[in-house]
């Protein structure tokens, strides 16, 4: 056995004959049913600290506005009413929280890797029914991200020789994956986090007072904070794509996450999962469902 | 009518054995694509020769002035009309965004939306989708529906198509009774006809405006209209009404009957695992 750096515990659990797995009845049955056998549940996990008022997080107005990007997206907004004053914000920005994906990623991959080191232990060729949550542990700055699924073994087929594949699916829905012409290859997860600083505009709009200045009468739409907004859907989706190489996405799920910490002072987080899938044959289309009315 | 055998029998177990001996070649250059669609909606959108191609998405924020919800009678026209402009922005967004990706349409759309005292929000998430293999047409001709795939399919394979969202709203300011009025009808079982009247033109109003963008679609019809009412957490007299739906128009000759067949179930009662909820 190769020399790993799993605790002792990890080691001895997995070394064992028996298996343990974190699918209910139906689903194990619909595994073994498809030729995968369950091997171990695996797992990983990874506490972080968020760097959130660390050095260049440019969290106090009074740094520089134009701090330039963490090499990220960063767009700034100038004050049109040529106005000096201190309570008027003369500038705005945009920027994306670089170091804060980064921390949220390395959380993430860390614990990624370490399920898919204990999944290499027992020998399995993917792990099935993957199940990922990140919660606060014990302090407002601490986050742990754990990762687990159940190994499994694909009957028929020589010891892997790659890197085991992962997927959120299992049981049946893994089933149809598998008819629908798609192999799993991994998990993926990818972070957006975009800071909105106001400018004059954006706070009176956001404040419901942008009319007198803005010499308008009707609604106006809130330029900064849809572009801020619509920016952390895209990198979402973007940094999603990078990892996809020439895969596809599957059954993506988008979580958006809001907070306003003063008129048009935001913090917005988007957080994109799913699985990545590969085309191993050609389009098949199914029959036309047959549609049927249940009588219960 | 026969219970018809499916065209094919998948062997599962073959199919994994060779979806699993080609992770070992090289990758095939085809084409990425991204999906929030569930594996059974994209199985059904296959059946009808249609393939997801990206998840996009369509917002826009607005601002209204915050002092206009307390006093005044009749419409609250600035909200009204905040909260469809940022819809209409929002759909021609999604509609780029989905042509832009090579989609034909949006299905799946969840819509979202926040009523604040001083800004209205709206924000679409859906799946863009194509005929497999389909050129892109331009952002003019991309629907947007929040019916789901499996619905979509469903009415498609009846001969009717979906073109676009339709949406509706209409904010008023609940009437004020006088002081002597209140103290009149304090204990009395009785209508307050200012009030029933206010609300019935409301909420007509808000329907008039989704029908007339169904309208302007060309559409027969709208499905799956969704009616959202109720009093603003933040202001005591105002009340807001808003709709909105997917509107179809028959694309065939006529419209093609599914012949659903009757099924009496086997299973037992059992609700099957679903590792996202324990998320």
């Amino acid at each position: 056995m190769p020399p790993t750096d799993l605790p002792e515990a990890a080691q001895r659990r997995l070394s064992e004959s028996a298996f343990s797995s974190a699918l209910n009845v139906s689903d194990f049955a619909a595994c073994v049913e498809m030729g995968l056998q369950p091997v171990g549940l695996v797992q990983g996990f990874c506490a972080m600290q968020q760097g959130m008022y660390a050095m260049g997080g440019g969290f106090s107005r009074a740094l520089s506005p134009y701090g330039g990007s963490q090499g990220g997206y960063v767009q700034n907004y100038q004050c049109p009413h040529g106005m000096i004053s201190n309570e008027h914000r003369m500038w705005g920005q945009n920027y994306q929280q670089t170091w804060v994906e980064n921390a949220w990623m390395e959380g993430f991959t860390s614990s990624y890797s370490r399920m898919l080191e204990e999944a290499g232990e027992v020998g399995a060729h993917g792990v099935v029914g993957v199940v990922d949550t990140v919660t606060r542990l014990t302090d407002a700055q601490v986050v742990e991200f754990h990762i687990y699924g159940t190994a499994v073994k694909v009957l028929g087929t020589p010891a892997p020789t790659t890197p085991p594949w992962s997927t959120f699916l299992a049981g049946q829905r893994l089933s149809k994956v598998f008819e629908a012409g798609f192999a799993p290859i991994s998990i993926v997860a990818s972070i957006a986090s975009i800071r909105v600083w106001a400018y004059c505009m954006t706070e009176y709009l956001m404040g419901g007072a942008g009319m007198m200045w803005a010499n308008s009468s009707g609604p106006q739409e809130i330029d900064q904070v849809v572009t801020a907004l619509s920016q952390a859907r895209f990198i979402a989706r973007s940094n999603a794509r990078a990892q996809l190489g020439s895969d596809s996405l599957r059954g993506a799920n988008l979580q958006l996450a809001e907070r306003e910490y003063e008129k048009g002072d935001l913090e917005i987080q988007a957080v994109l999962r799913g699985n990545r899938v590969r085309r191993f044959k050609e389009f098949d289309p199914l029959a036309v469902p047959q549609a049927t009315v249940r009588l219960s | 009518m026969s219970l018809e055998t499916p065209k094919t029998s998948l062997d599962v177990k073959a199919e994994i054995l060779r979806a699993v001996a080609s992770l070992a070649q090289k990758p095939p250059a085809t084409g990425t694509s991204t999906s929030d669609l569930s594996i059974d909606e994209e199985l059904n959108l296959h059946s009808i020769g249609w393939e997801p191609v990206e998840l996009v998405s369509g917002l826009s924020v607005f601002s209204a002035p915050a002092g206009m919800w307390n006093w005044g009678q009749g419409e609250i026209v600035a909200a009204s009309e905040a909260h469809q402009r940022a819809f209409n922005n929002a759909i021609t967004r999604l509609n780029n965004e989905a042509a832009k990706a090579g989609g034909h349409g949006v299905v799946g759309v969840h819509v979202e939306r926040q009523v604040y005292s001083t800004h209205i929000e709206i924000s679409l998430l859906g799946t863009a989708v194509r005929p497999v293999g389909a050129k892109p047409v331009e952002a003019l001709h991309v629907f947007v529906s929040d019916l789901s795939a499996r619905d979509f399919t469903l009415l498609m394979v009846a001969g009717w198509q979906p073109l676009g969202l339709a949406t509706g709203a209409s904010f008023v300011y609940a009437p004020r009774r006088s002081v002597g009025t209140v103290l009149q009808q304090q204990s009395q079982n009785v209508e307050l006809k200012n009030y029933t009247e206010a609300m019935y033109s409301a909420r007509e109003t808000a329907m008039e405006r989704m029908q007339r963008d169904a309208l302007a679609l060309k559409g027969d019809g709208v499905v799956e209209v969704k009616l959202f009412e109720g009093p603003m957490s933040f202001a005591s007299h105002a009340v807001g009404f808003a709709v909105w739906g997917t509107v179809v128009r028959l694309a065939k000759e006529s419209h093609h009957s599914v012949h659903p067949t009757a099924v009496v179930s086997l299973n037992d009662v059992d609700v099957a695992f679903d590792s996202a909820v324990l998320a």
